[in-house]
């Protein structure tokens, strides 16, 4: 009977011992803040997260094309697409449309990431060189003030994070005003352009990039200035930024050997060419990837919903036939300007047959219901089946900081030889000269919009111009209602952060 | 427990009386105990229900009692020596044991609300788990079975959702192992369960703490019994059917006319006109006809539902024996079953073995072990007959027709091409020793341990699925494993004090540990498909993930049970529990209750009213928690995801690491960034109010139970949307409170007794729901992301409202005259579309409305059952009233013959149009009120010993869901989900069984 007892007491004690360590959570598989951002190689895996959030389907792979560019002259969105797209295309933005949380969301994502990279790499001291460590920190502060370049334009003044959130304390910062956003942004890339360098590397962007971004926000506010776009009164000087425009601009064009012009068009959105001379950033994405976000679904969205041949023998095994291009950038071209002549497809071929030679032929007319011509900019020759594109969404490229810097230049020799160039290379002549200063910078910006059409910036361009009225409305006819120039704050961030407008 | 005294009485004996004891059906019952009233003389009935026991001079009367069993008294008249005794069943003996969690209680002596099922009650029907037969059966028990998918399970709630994110699952308990949520406690035969009892208040369910706010669902699974053994053989064949014709295209000229229609309508060019599109050849009307004079008549018109349904033959073998001695008892038994789906090539089979053991060591120890095995093995899936059916199921070469190359529709390629398994393999032991260590005074300790393992086996071929030819072949194995290990020990002290008092005390401590480890192996892109998934390897693409879980549970528990006079009866129950899933703050927390009894019947003033055999008013209060979050919510966890760096055609992925935790919705606008730490993170508590009463009238005869409740749930546990500009989407917080406020009624008549009995059980329960706050102010959130059909999520939680309403626009019939624009989208309104009303109260949208409440006002179960002669029948109904239902399947084939047309300007449906897009209005919503008609049971059973060796045999005739009354559609069933959507789940079919049961 004692043995019992003694068994009995053996088995209580197994239960009575108990003590909070026990309750204490060691996740398995999650690395956390503590054990991490000790090593070059956790600093370049912090890196790379802030860089993956650019190509996610809710950011430049999907929602940010889908966002800039249906309140423009470039696509409408096609029949039995969703209300909050067709809201969009007619320029009826409320707080609620769902296209616009995610366009706010995302960037802020990719700015927490910057943060934590900003925070926490310069504390590493060992086996890590200053020249990785400044590449490093460079490339966070150049995508920190991309995605503020990006919400400023998109909505205005937003709440300004330059630290990492890791407490709920931290996550209902007030508005700062476009002045303050706009200060920290070119502060940001003025910084980081001293930190890297110029090596190439796909995805990544280097000082060049940042030399062209800041060259984009300085011609922004110059524009925006000089036309009296709302928003942008605080601006001291016009000129000024022109003059900043162009010394950056002229950095990219005239100061490095990495990029330049690609003498062929349909190179510059050929996969196998991603390495480019144009291509500065890109939000990099390959087929191979396992979701959307590491591949793009992109071109499907330009495509129509069949089966078919591009005219280069490549098979497209079915798009979404989501945008439908609009009569107004199709017929604003020249009909000589090789960016409609290769880049916009208007002819198909074996309709149906699934990847073989057998289908019809179908000739794509721009008043068609259904079917229209559409952008062949999003592509990928290496695509056979399923959804899995390779298609990278360019952020910036070598020509449109060529552009930029034609139209800080004004009608000056370089500023015509920058635009003649480009102009050069779509197959159409020389600007007329002696354009006044006016009508030469609205000559650039017409020419942005054939050559950079479908890749996200008509938008920006026409409100940084002023012109979304007298464009969007008197020249397309589209309709506007509501603030042209801003879009409302998602109705979201209203909801859940009431230091909002504090 | 029984206990068996010999028959060897040294007194004079002057009488032998012997006889057989059976119940009503006639089955023998051995191990009743005998005695002699006023003496000690007792024997007990043989395995044949048989005793012999001697009259001592001058005695009469025998008392037969035995457990379940009303106890029967009989005078022996003179010159009457052979007996034939039968029993009746104590559906509602006072004296019947409940169990309540770390122990029993009689049910004449509880304080909180439990209602009680008995196994017998239970099989009735053929079900893969025990949760769809409890349907019906207890009050306030809302049981909702949405698939009739082999192998599939029900949702259960106990009196209304008290949990908005976190699991609202009550807490199963099987002999005492806190097994985890109820929903597919597929592991249980329901054969092998004894009784089934389901807490409810708080009293009953805070012993179980920080999991008891949802209820509690106690399994016991059947235990040996002291006499002689049993053999016992039960046999289920069970063929299913539709329940009903569905509504599917039958004529293809009507199909293609819609369908060119729908296109015109839509500014799509019409398909059905004798062309090639997309490489399929579509008939013009005329060939469909047999009209047009080059063509023949079009040959094909594919009977779909004909193709992918069925009507299949499944079977359920229990073999069981069990009994036991004074030392020993065991059962053991050991089930085969085999549903097989309406649906083609879909199955689900199921080993099930279970061993009780139980040995008396010593007088004052006992050891005692349960052992649980089960494995299921479930194929297939789910088809849908609603395909064209104007083209052919197969190409003249015998491969899969396809409407078109992106067409992966085929419901016959899916069947018979895409590998869909999961194995599973359960274990539940438990070992336990009793220790009288003093009287009144027991310790006992058991130590549980469950094991739990599933592998899921998945292959999408190229050509077969849109899946598989987005990565030319998608293969996939899931791997899942869980551990889970519960030490227990409790003291119970059980004592009169004098006459009056009588304390049963609770007290112990519990610790578990339960860990889960997950791996996923997924390839993609394959060369061929021809070896499925047996070679990821191979794939072009893998993706391996893996994971583990880990939380602890540290308990003290202690329940103190008082009466007085046993007519004042006090309950005092607490448990202290520390999670590991709660923040560093709040690790540990705090449940008491307590609850009060008034026996009235026993009070000296109501001696007199004999017709009242029961009355006891209950209440009860006391504080409940819900911990079911997922682990690691509390911490600040990082995420991964990969960029691409590299050249074209290379995998050449940098992982990049950091915060926030990345969590892929996989559909467009719904990734979650969270992993924000919440130190303060803790359990949801409930706090619950129960005030009752039983009553019994005529020896219990007729007896009724009534409960009031509100349960008020606050810091519930949910993810509340953060400000978007801190790159998180949502952090784990304890807000909001949500109430629950309810009538119960259960009642029971044995309306004949003799020859003829009838029997007849209702219980209805009125449950209303209100989510009190939620965020504060005036804050929407929605339940879920968006609804493709729709663009928009559904359900949300309104402070002030229900859980789950329905938010959209007005439905104001169909434009008739074209003008104006739909204020949804603000395209143009044209004739035939769904004219909406916008500019709604709520800023959801461009201003919606409440369109609908999927709670139900009320869900009932009715039972009768008759016995006659060697015949019984039992039928069972059951039922909700009062909800919504938001039909997602309301645009029918039928439905579209009835379009608006020029011709035809009606305001129920809109015109066909292939390209419009729906929104969520009251258009879609019906009304979910249903009853059932969920078990018709006739039976025959043969006289006991009519064939030697057999004590029992049944011959029974069972149907199950046989007719349902509702106000939808005819081609689905309006038991849908609780958020009240229809998404055309897995059709439940109407079965019709024969059964037997044999017993040695």
């Amino acid at each position: 009977m004692k043995k019992f007892q003694y068994i009995f007491i053996l088995l209580a004690m197994t239960v009575v011992v108990s003590c909070k360590k026990e309750l204490e959570e060691k996740p398995y598989g999650f690395l956390s803040t503590t054990n991490f951002y000790k090593t070059e190689a956790d600093a370049n895996a912090a890196l790379i997260y802030a860089y993956s959030i650019l190509p996610d389907l809710d950011y430049y792979s999907r929602n940010f094309i889908v966002l800039t560019e249906l309140p423009t002259e470039d696509v409408a969105s096609a029949a039995g697409k969703s209300a909050d797209e067709q809201l969009l295309d007619n320029n009826t933005v409320t707080a609620t449309n769902g296209v616009l949380a995610p366009a706010y969301q995302f960037p802020y994502v990719g700015i927490n990431r910057a943060n934590l990279v900003i925070k926490y790499v310069p504390a590493i001291t060992t086996g890590i060189t200053d020249s990785a460590k400044n590449e490093i920190l460079g490339e966070a502060y150049t995508l920190r003030a991309l995605h503020y370049f990006n919400l400023v334009r998109l909505f205005g003044g937003v709440p300004l994070h330059l630290d990492p959130v890791d407490d709920i304390s931290q996550t209902n910062l007030p508005k700062s005003t476009m002045q303050v956003v706009y200060g920290q942004i070119i502060s940001d890339l003025t910084k980081a352009a001293g930190m890297m360098d110029e090596n190439v590397r796909l995805g990544r962007v280097n000082k060049v990039g940042a030399w062209g971004l800041l060259s984009k926000v300085y011609l922004t506010l110059a524009s925006a200035k000089a036309t009296g776009s709302p928003g942008y009164d605080w601006v001291t000087s016009a000129d000024d930024m022109y003059a900043n425009a162009k010394q950056y601009a002229g950095l990219v064009v005239n100061s490095q050997t990495v990029y330049g012009l690609d003498p062929s068009l349909t190179n510059i959105y050929d996969v196998n060419s991603k390495f480019g001379p144009e291509h500065i950033f890109d939000a990099s994405v390959d087929r191979s990837g396992a979701d959307e976000g590491q591949y793009s679904k992109l071109p499907l969205f330009f495509y129509p919903n069949l089966n078919f041949r591009l005219p280069d023998g490549v098979f497209v095994p079915g798009g979404f036939n989501e945008f439908l291009t609009e009569p107004g950038i199709y017929n604003s071209f020249d009909p000589n300007d090789k960016r409609k002549t290769q880049l916009i497809i208007s002819t198909i071929h074996d309709v149906g047959d699934n990847g073989g030679n057998a289908g019809t032929t179908m000739v794509l007319s721009i008043t068609d219901a259904q079917y229209r011509p559409f952008s062949n900019k999003f592509n990928d020759s290496g695509w056979t089946a399923g959804q899995q594109t390779s298609a990278n969404t360019p952020i910036l490229r070598f020509s449109d900081v060529l552009l930029i810097y034609a139209e800080a230049c004004g009608p000056t020799n370089d500023g015509y030889a920058a635009v003649n160039r480009i102009r050069a290379r779509a197959g159409l002549g020389n600007l007329p000269p002696s354009l006044s200063v006016t009508d030469f910078r609205n000559a650039v910006i017409q020419e942005r919009s054939w050559e950079l059409c479908f890749e996200g910036n008509r938008l920006f361009d026409l409100r940084r111009s002023h012109q979304m009225e007298s464009v969007l409305e008197n020249v397309y006819g589209k309709t506007i209602t509501g603030d042209p120039y801003y879009f409302p704050i998602p109705q979201a961030e209203v909801n859940q952060n009431p230091n909002l407008n504090k | 427990m029984l206990f068996l005294f010999g028959a060897d009485t040294a007194l004079a004996q002057q009488k032998v009386v012997t006889g057989v004891v059976a119940d009503k059906q006639g089955i023998s019952l051995p191990g009743v105990v005998v005695s002699v009233a006023g003496t000690s003389v007792r024997t007990a009935t043989d395995s044949k229900g048989k005793f012999s026991i001697s009259l001592p001079l001058g005695q009469n009367t025998l008392v037969f009692s035995f457990i379940g069993m009303q106890t029967l008294t009989v005078k022996v008249e003179p010159g009457k020596n052979d007996l034939q005794i039968t029993l009746e069943n104590a559906s509602r003996d006072l004296n019947e044991v409940v169990v309540v969690g770390y122990g029993t209680a009689k049910k004449g002596d509880l304080t909180g609300s439990v209602g009680s099922i008995k196994g017998s009650d239970l099989i009735k029907t053929p079900a893969s788990s025990v949760d769809q037969l409890l349907e019906g059966k207890v009050a306030g028990m809302q049981v909702i079975t949405s698939s009739g998918q082999p192998g599939a399970g029900a949702q259960i709630t106990i009196r209304g959702q008290g949990s908005i994110n976190a699991d609202g699952n009550p807490l199963v308990v099987v002999d005492g192992i806190e097994y985890g949520d109820a929903g597919n406690l597929k592991q249980i035969n329901p054969d092998d369960i004894e009784s089934i009892d389901v807490l409810k208040d708080a009293s009953s369910t805070a012993i179980y703490g920080s999991r008891g706010a949802n209820g509690v669902i106690m399994v016991t699974t059947k235990r040996g019994k002291v006499g002689q053994s049993h053999i016992n053989f039960s046999s289920l064949t069970t063929l299913s059917t539709l329940q009903n014709k569905l509504d599917v295209w039958h004529d293809p000229v009507q199909e293609a006319t819609i369908e060119n229609q729908a296109n015109i309508n839509g500014g799509v060019v019409p398909l059905f006109t004798g062309q090639t599109y997309g490489g399929t050849y579509y008939p013009s009307l005329d060939e469909l006809r047999g009209l047009d004079p080059n063509k023949p008549k079009w040959p094909y018109n594919t009977d779909w539902a004909d193709l992918v349904y069925r009507k299949p033959i499944s079977q359920n073998y229990t073999l069981s024996a069990d009994g036991g001695d004074e030392k020993t008892r065991y059962a053991v038994s050991l089930n085969y079953y085999n549903e097989q789906g309406l649906n083609i090539e879909n199955g689900y089979h199921k080993y099930t073995g279970h061993i009780n053991l139980e040995h008396k060591l010593k007088p004052n120890v006992t050891l005692g072990t349960n052992v649980i095995i089960t494995q299921t093995y479930d194929y297939g899936q789910e088809l849908s007959a609603s395909r064209s059916i104007i083209f052919p199921a197969y190409n003249p070469d015998g491969t899969y027709f396809h409407i078109g190359a992106n067409d992966f529709g085929n419901p016959l390629q899916t069947a018979y091409t895409v590998l869909n398994t999961s194995k599973t393999l359960d274990l539940l032991s438990t070992a336990y020793v009793s220790w009288d260590i003093i009287k009144g005074l027991n310790l006992r300790a058991q130590i549980s341990y469950t094991f739990g393992n599933a592998v899921n086996d998945n292959y999408q071929p190229r050509d077969a699925t849109n899946t598989g030819n987005l990565f030319q072949g998608y293969g996939d194995i899931n791997n899942y494993n869980n551990n889970h290990v519960i030490d227990e020990t409790y003291l119970t002290y059980d004592r009169d004090f004098g006459k009056k008092h009588h304390i049963n005390v609770v007290a112990g401590f519990t610790n578990e540990t339960n860990i889960t480890r997950t791996s996923d192996l997924q390839g993609h892109g394959f060369v061929n498909d021809v070896l499925n998934d047996q070679n990821l390897a191979s794939a072009t693409t893998q993706f391996i993930s893996n994971g583990e879980t880990k939380t602890v549970l540290e308990s003290g528990i202690a329940r103190v049970n008082y009466s007085f006079l046993n007519r004042y009866l006090f309950t005092f129950t607490s448990r202290l529990d520390g999670s590991s899933v709660f923040g560093e703050n709040n690790k540990f927390a705090f449940f008491p209750s307590g609850a009060i009894g008034w026996k009235v019947n026993d009070e000296p003033f109501m001696k007199n009213i004999t017709q009242i055999s029961e009355l006891k008013v209950r209440a009860s209060y006391g504080v409940t928690g819900n911990q079911g979050i997922q682990p690691y919510q509390s911490l600040s966890t990082l995420g991964s995801y990969k960029y691409y760096t590299g050249t074209p055609g290379s995998t050449s992925f940098q992982t990049g690491y950091g915060p926030p935790y990345y969590n892929d919705g996989s559909n467009v606008n719904s990734k979650v960034f969270d992993g924000l730490e919440n130190k303060s993170l803790k359990w949801e508590t409930t706090s619950q109010l129960d005030i009752g009463f039983d009553l019994g009238l005529l020896d219990q005869r007729f007896t009724l139970t009534a409960d009031y409740y509100y349960k008020h749930t606050t810091n519930l546990l949910r993810a509340e949307q953060i400000a978007l500009s801190s790159g998180f989407s949502l952090i784990e917080v304890n807000d909001g409170t949500i109430d629950n406020k309810g009538l119960e009624l259960a009642g029971n008549a044995r309306i004949l007794q003799g020859k003829v009995t009838w029997n007849v059980g209702a219980n209805i329960a009125f449950n209303r729901n209100k989510v009190i706050s939620i965020g504060g102010g005036e804050n929407i959130e929605s339940n879920g992301a968006d609804i493709e059909s729709i663009r928009a999520p559904l359900n949300y939680y309104i402070n002030g409202q229900p859980a789950n309403i329905f938010l959209g626009y007005k439905f104001d019939g169909i434009v008739q005259k074209a003008g104006g624009t739909n204020p949804v989208d603000g395209t143009p309104a044209t004739v035939g579309d769904i004219k909406y009303i916008a500019g709604g109260p709520l800023p959801v949208g461009q201003g919606e409305y409440i369109i609908g409440n999927p709670n139900p006002k009320g869900y009932y179960g009715f039972n009768t059952s008759v016995k006659y002669g060697q015949f019984d029948l039992y039928v069972q109904l059951n039922g909700v009233y009062g909800n919504d239902i938001f039909n997602f399947a309301k645009f029918t084939p039928s439905a579209q013959l009835q379009a608006w047309t020029p011709d035809n300007p009606t305001n129920a449906y809109p015109s066909v149009n292939s390209t419009r897009v729906y929104y969520a209005s009251n258009w879609y919503v019906e009304s979910g009120s249903y009853l059932r008609i969920q078990n018709v049971n006739l039976g025959y059973t043969l006289k006991p010993n009519l064939i030697k060796g057999v004590s029992n045999l049944r011959v029974y005739f069972s149907g199950t869901n046989l007719y349902t009354f509702d106000k939808v559609g005819p081609s689905f069933d309006p038991e849908v989900g609780s958020n009240g959507q229809n998404n055309s789940a897995y059709l439940k079919p109407r079965q019709y069984s024969l059964g037997v049961t044999i017993s040695f």
